[in-house]
This record gives C-alpha cells, structure tokens and sequence, in this order.
C-alpha cells in the first residue's frame, strides 16, 4: 500500500489515527507496531515474515553484542560481525540480482521485494555500529526496536534516523489538533509533490527514455535528464514528506529530509540539503570514522569521496549509481578548493543546476556506457540540436517544468517568512485550509482511475 | 504555521477525509471485497486487489475521474490514463514495447500442421494501429504494421494470410472504427468480409442488399471508461441484416462447463448492460454453434477474439455451419469442445492486441 493511495488516505490512514488515539497510553507503542504489521501485511504475508525475521535477529545480535561488549570487547565482535554481514547480504540479495538463489532458496515469490530495505538496512547497521562502539545501550524493549525498524509513517521514504534521536522523538510525543493540523499540510504537501509534480514529469522522463540514446537530440535530451532529476527529487521528497506528516498525527516530530536543494547556489550547499539523514548515516558512519584515523588531508578528501561513491552506490546499485557519488563527491572537493573564486560566485546556482542535472545522468542510467552515450547527446554527438520529439515536449511538458522549477525552490517560502508584517502572509494564512483540501481533491482525482499512484523511479 | 491555521486545516482536512471515507468505505451489500487465498496473501497481490477495490468503490468515482482526466489533459498534454485524446477519437497510447508474436506463430504452425484442412489468418489492428499517426512519436515506437509484418513472417507457408491492416488504412477515413473504443464498427468488420470472404472462396454479398439498423447512439467504449472524457460524441451501433439472404435455424453456446444455452447473432439485452458491444453474439462463451439454411454444407471453425463476433453475421451467407472458438474464455482445449477437423476451413480472426493472449495455447491439437 503506497500513501499515495486512496485505501491509504481514505481507509487505513484516518482508521488507523482514530484506533491509536483511542488506545491507552501504556499500548500506543504495540498498537503503532500492530498498525505497522498491518500496514506490511497490504505487500503480502512474505513481506511480514520477511521484516519479522529481519527485526528478531537484529535485536537478538544487538543485544548480545551489547552484553558481550561489557564482558568481553574481543567476543562481542562475533555477534557484531554476524549481524553486519546478515543485514548488508540481505540488501545485496533483495536490490541487485545476483542473489537469485535466495528466492529459490526461500521459495519466495518472483516480485517480492522487502519495501524500504535500503533504509532499514542504514537504521540496522548503524545502530548496531554504535552498540558496539558504546554510542549507546542496545533497547531491551523489542517493541520499540521493532518500531524503529519498521513503524509505517517511516517504513517507505525514512528519515533514517540514529537510535538515540529516534528515542528523543518517541519520547517526546505531542498530541493535539495543532499536530494533526501540520501533519495533514505535510502529508498533502507531499502527496501533491508525488502525484502532480512527480508523476507529470515521469510522463516527460519516459517519453525521452523510450528513444535509444543514439536518436535523441540535445535539447530533448537536456528535457529528459532535466525531468528526470526534478522527478527524483519530487517522487524522493513527497513520499519522505508524507511519510513525516503522517507521524506528525501521530505525535512524532520526525525531521524533514529534504530542505529546497535543486536550486542551490553551491555543490556542498545541494549536498547538504538532499535527503540529509542519509548523506548523515555515510558520513558518520564511513567519513568520519576513516577519515578521523587518517593524518593525510589527501587521504581523508579520498575517504569522503569513498563514501559519496557508497551512497550513490547505495542509491542504484549500479557501477554507473557509484560514479554518480564519486562525482558528486569530487565536485565537492574541487569546490571547495575553488571557494573564493568569482566565477563560483558569479555562476553559483547555474552552475550548481548544471552539474546536479549532468551527473545525474549517471543515477538514470544502468550502466556508465549508456550514460556517456547519453552524455553525448546532451552535447549535439548525435548532430540533431532539436527534431519534432523536442517540440512536442515542450509544447506539452514547458509550463510543467518551469512550474516545478519554481516549486522545488525554497522562493515562495522566503517570500512569505520575509513579508512577516505583511497582508499576503496573512492571506496565505487564511487561505491554507482551503488550499490543502482543494489539493487533496485534485490529487484524488488524479489517482481515482488507477486508485494509487505507485512510480516510485527506484526502489529504495 | 499559526496555531489558528493548523486547527483550522485540520479540521477542513479531516472533515474531507471522513466524508468520502464514510462514503466509499462503508459496509455495503453490493461490494464485492476480494477474496483472500494464500497466494494472493503471500504474494501481496491482496494488497494490489484491495486498493483496485478501493478505487473502484470509491464514492463518486465516476466524477473524480471525470476531473481527473480533465486536469490531466490539462497538465500532460492530451494523454490520459493512457489514452490519447485526440480531435476526432480516443486512441490508446500503450508505450510499452510489444512483445515477440513468436510464441503464438508456434502456437498457430502447430495446429495448422495437425489440422487437415485449409487455414486462414487475418490479424485485425486497433483503432490505435490505424490512425498512430495522429500519436506523439515517442508513443508508437513499434507499429501494429511490424508487428503484423513480423507475425507473418513467422506463420508457416500453408498458412493463407490476410494483409487486414492496409486495406483497413486505406478505408481510415471511413467509419470502420468506434471513436470511443479501439473495436471496430459492424462496417469496418464488412469492409473487410469483402476480402476475406473471396479468399475463403465465396463471393461477398453486396453492401446494398443489407439493412442497416442503429440500435443505440449512446455506446461508451473501453478508451471513453477510462478516461471519461466527454469531448468526443458517443458511439453509435449497428446490425446488418439480410432479410433475403441466409438465415440462421439454430445458435448454440457452449459453456466451459459443457452446458449449452441458445444464444443469437445479435443480443438486444446487452444495450442495457455494462458492455454494449456483446450486442454482438450476446454473453461471450469459449464456443458458439451456428446453423443456417445455406445448402453447400460447408463449415467453417472461426477462432477469434472480440473482433471476431460482429464478423460472424456476414459470414452465415456462405456456410452451412459455423464454429466460432474464443480461446480468451476458454478454461479447456477446443479439441474437448469440438473435433477442429470437421470443419474443412479454419479461420483465425484476431486483434493484434490479443495475439500474444496466453490463452492462444488452448488451440494446441496436441
């Protein structure tokens, strides 16, 4: 079940708020875990099986890892090890397909895939990785753990968060229709950021895909490539949007993932805004910990590009996905080399655009050398500048893009924070409730022939 | 966000959401809910069933998708749901790539090569294949022409083949087609009778000599439910009939169960159904027995897919007896319905949408 699903806004959503709140304080926890199994029962009984398992030997290594540690620092490596090993096969064996045996083996069906695998496996990991540092004490409650594996308003899009912060927030829950106020803005935030923008641009992308490389001119080229990476941006930020408005009802203030990075005027400045709590997870999980034993600047700038190339590796799990991050990372290295040029500060946000849009050639393609066919492409290698597919797109799709340009700025937010004293804010105010229930209906009405709306670009 | 806002936006939101909630969700007797097995349990295909039951039963559905489609067109450019609005029809814009028609020309070789008599084939196109051209180019990348090509080439040489797809090109500009649906008309089936009827080794019967009768104006096709798209006129359908030609004495169907039922060339009953087009032959069954007066006995097996049943009238002026075959609603071989060698000519008559149909291998003699 997708949130951007009718059963899920009209169904299981308000059921599922409603049989919360009216749960006593002391269950909330099981009943959210309750919820959650429910919610991982709509992608099959394999599917709660699977994550059941996942979460039962999670705990049990964690816990011995931990109890060990305080006896014994070299047998608590055992537990450790097996646990790392366990959850970093489980993500090989379930998003590449060299591990075929593995469905075999288990006699599970052809299309199962362990929805949100790619962030649990990061919660997993790094929970255990601070456990065995002495970061933290592993939770002895397994409800809790469970939670923090697969609570359903984080299960699809995360924020992958570290155990203690997700302590905190569960902690410290806060009720009350102001909550549930802001947690519906997010949520319908999201889902118009998925089914209007996300799922339009998708249209674009594929309408370019579905050429070879070697017929596309330029400029649609540049139009597929450019779609391609708003339409990751909207389908990454609106699924983690809704996931995080959904916990808002709830009472849980998990943070935003996203934070306006499209039109950055710097490379570090579009990393840092980009799916944070991930790009967080590598860096303090491979960067820091290497680079901080390292003396050599040269060697520690290698260690941060490694660990880019592991995220963007982490992302498509494909070679072409690793050099994604291996030029992201490098580019963030060059920057910063380059701070003080003017250039930098004259051409900041095109640039930045440009370079976000031309590596990201990288992420779409399966492999490097379609990438660089397409590369070649984007710069007239095929001696077509535009033919009629060109027109017909922008004809079709021009208005769509600009649009969502805009909407993936942070222009109109600063607009209204700057204009505090002014009448448009408290327009804008006023107007919020209707305009969050006419969005809801226009994206009801978009998913009602289909009932959901399910591209998800990949599969994290 | 002010405190003011948020109440009030939960409150305007949770009312919307209760509202159609309540309205689409609430126990109803008519509501079918999908059946949970255990496949479908552990393969999550129940999850997939649900939320399709969910849509279907959503309240006011029909106007959400209305203004679905609406807004769609607005902001995608003309494609809704998959469906290409275009001036005058509503075409299906199926980006996928076809598949290989190789499985099916094995499929068709072997029961060509088992059979004694004559076979025929004709691969009749879509609405889509005819007028493609009025496509976006990103949108036919494989022509029903190549796919036709292609399946030709892969049918064995005994096989007699009909070229559907140019002569109903060259008549495009007729109304051979529904605008609302990717079938064709009762005279887009006639047009070509006149060609596959001489090959059969008949003379067609002349345009004039039917009566045309329009039976209903309102019909909506498969292309207009999904989009619900209102700028186009309904479809309107047609009977020919031949007051002094040939008539039927007898129209059997047999079920999947054995049970046989009488049935007609044209089902009045099924203009007030969900699916007017079963105005032709009525409910569809695997096999349908016809009879007519015509003294050459002559029979002819007909294995067919939708396109096939408003075809059949035309052909009672030259047989004896006819077999028409469905392999779609077939759950068991047609050689447990019929022996295919009875009959001394076969025709095959299917959409190139419905050749690659799974359910082709139910023709296997073997």
């Amino acid at each position: 079940m997708e949130y951007s699903s009718l059963l899920f806004i009209y169904g299981f959503f308000p059921v599922s708020l409603i049989l919360y709140h009216i749960t006593p304080k002391k269950l909330k926890e099981a009943a959210m875990l309750v919820l959650s199994m429910i919610f991982c029962s709509f992608f099959g009984l394999e599917y709660v099986l699977f994550i059941a398992a996942y979460i039962i030997v999670n705990y049990t290594v964690s816990r011995l890892t931990d109890v060990l540690r305080k006896k014994n620092a070299i047998a608590c490596f055992i537990p450790f090890a097996f646990g790392m090993v366990f959850d970093i096969f489980a993500l090989f064996a379930f998003r590449t397909e060299r591990f075929s045996a593995v469905y075999t083996t288990l006699r599970l069906h052809e299309a199962f895939f362990p929805v949100g695998i790619s962030l649990f496996t990061l919660s997993a990991l790094g929970y255990l990785i601070d456990i065995y540092n002495g970061r933290v004490s592993s939770e002895k409650n397994i409800v809790r753990y469970s939670l923090y594996i697969m609570m359903f308003p984080r299960l699809l899009m995360g924020p992958v968060l570290r155990y203690d912060a997700f302590t905190r927030i569960m902690n410290s829950r806060r009720t009350g229709i102001n909550e549930l106020g802001k947690g519906l803005t997010l949520f319908i935030k999201g889902l118009t950021k998925k089914v209007l923008a996300a799922d339009t641009l998708y249209a674009l992308y594929i309408a370019v895909a579905a050429y070879d490389t070697g017929e596309l001119s330029a400029v649609t080229a540049w139009l597929g490539i450019t779609a391609y990476i708003l339409c990751l941006y909207f389908t990454l930020s609106g699924v983690a949007d809704m996931g995080v408005g959904i916990g808002y009802c709830f009472g849980y203030r998990f943070p935003q993932s996203f934070n306006y990075p499209m039109f950055s005027s710097r490379i570090r400045y579009f990393a840092a805004k980009w799916h944070v709590q991930v790009i967080h997870w590598f860096r303090n999980y491979i960067t820091k910990p290497f680079a901080s034993q390292m003396k050599s600047r040269y060697i520690s700038k290698l260690i941060f590009i490694g660990a880019w190339t592991a995220a963007g590796y982490w992302y498509a799990f494909t070679v072409s996905g690793a050099l994604w991050g291996a030029l992201m990372g490098t580019s963030i290295v060059v920057e910063n080399k380059l701070r003080n040029s003017r250039m930098l500060k004259a051409t900041g946000i095109i640039y930045t655009f440009l370079l976000v849009t031309v590596f990201s050639v990288f992420l779409a393609s399966d492999t490097v050398s379609d990438a660089f066919g397409y590369l070649l492409a984007m710069i007239g290698g095929n001696r077509l500048l535009t033919d009629t597919l060109t027109l017909y797109l922008l004809k079709s799709y021009l208005v769509v893009l600009l649009v969502t340009m805009y909407a993936s700025t942070d222009l109109f937010r600063n607009m209204l924070l700057r204009s505090r004293r002014m009448l448009l804010r408290k327009v804008f105010s006023s107007l919020t409730p209707v305009v969050m229930a006419a969005l809801l209906a226009v994206c009801t009405a978009l998913i009602s022939s289909s009932g959901s709306s399910e591209m998800l670009l990949m599969k994290l | 966000m002010n405190n003011i806002t948020s109440k009030l936006t939960a409150v305007a939101v949770s009312v919307f959401i209760a509202f159609f909630g309540a309205a689409s969700f609430a126990p109803n007797d008519k509501a079918v809910i999908p059946a949970l097995t255990w496949d479908n349990t552990t393969g999550g295909s129940f999850g997939k069933e649900f939320s399709s039951f969910a849509a279907q039963h959503f309240a006011f559905s029909d106007t959400w998708r209305a203004v679905g489609s609406r807004i769609d067109s607005k902001i995608s450019g003309d494609i809704v749901n998959g469906v290409y609005i275009a001036d005058e029809r509503l075409i299906a814009a199926d980006i996928s790539e076809r598949e290989d028609a190789g499985k099916s020309a094995a499929v068709i070789n072997s029961f060509a090569e088992s059979y004694d008599g004559a076979v025929y084939f004709v691969a009749v196109p879509t609405s889509a294949g005819v007028y493609g051209d009025v496509l976006p180019a990103h949108l036919s990348r494989v022509t029903e022409k190549q796919q036709t090509e292609r399946l030709y080439e892969q049918l064995s040489s005994d096989i007699r083949r009909v070229d559907a797809y140019n002569l109903m090109k060259m008549l495009s500009d007729d109304r051979i087609y529904l605008r609302s649906d990717s079938k064709w008309t009762m005279y887009g089936a006639y047009c070509l009778y006149r060609t596959v009827i001489q090959k059969l080794g008949s003379q067609p019967v002349s345009y004039d000599k039917y009566t045309i009768r329009h039976v209903t104006d309102e019909y909506c096709g498969d292309l207009y439910r999904r989009t619900l798209y209102m700028k186009n006129e309904h479809d309107i359908l047609d009977i020919y009939e031949y007051t002094d030609g040939a008539q039927v004495t007898e129209c059997i169907s047999v079920g999947n169960d054995g049970s046989e039922h009488e049935c007609s060339l044209y089902d009045a009953s099924a203009l007030n159904s969900d699916d007017m087009y079963k105005l032709y032959l009525g409910e569809r069954e695997p096999l349908v027995r016809i009879h007519t007066d015509v003294n050459n006995e002559r029979k002819l097996l007909l294995i067919g897919s939708e396109c096939a049943a408003c075809f059949v009238p035309f052909l009672t002026q030259h047989y004896s007896e006819i077999t028409v075959f469905f392999p779609e609603y077939a759950d068991r071989p047609l050689c447990e319905f019929t022996d295919p060698n009875y009959c001394e000519q076969t025709l095959f008559m299917l959409g190139i949408d419905s050749i690659n149909s799974e359910k082709l291998s139910m023709i296997e003699m073997r």
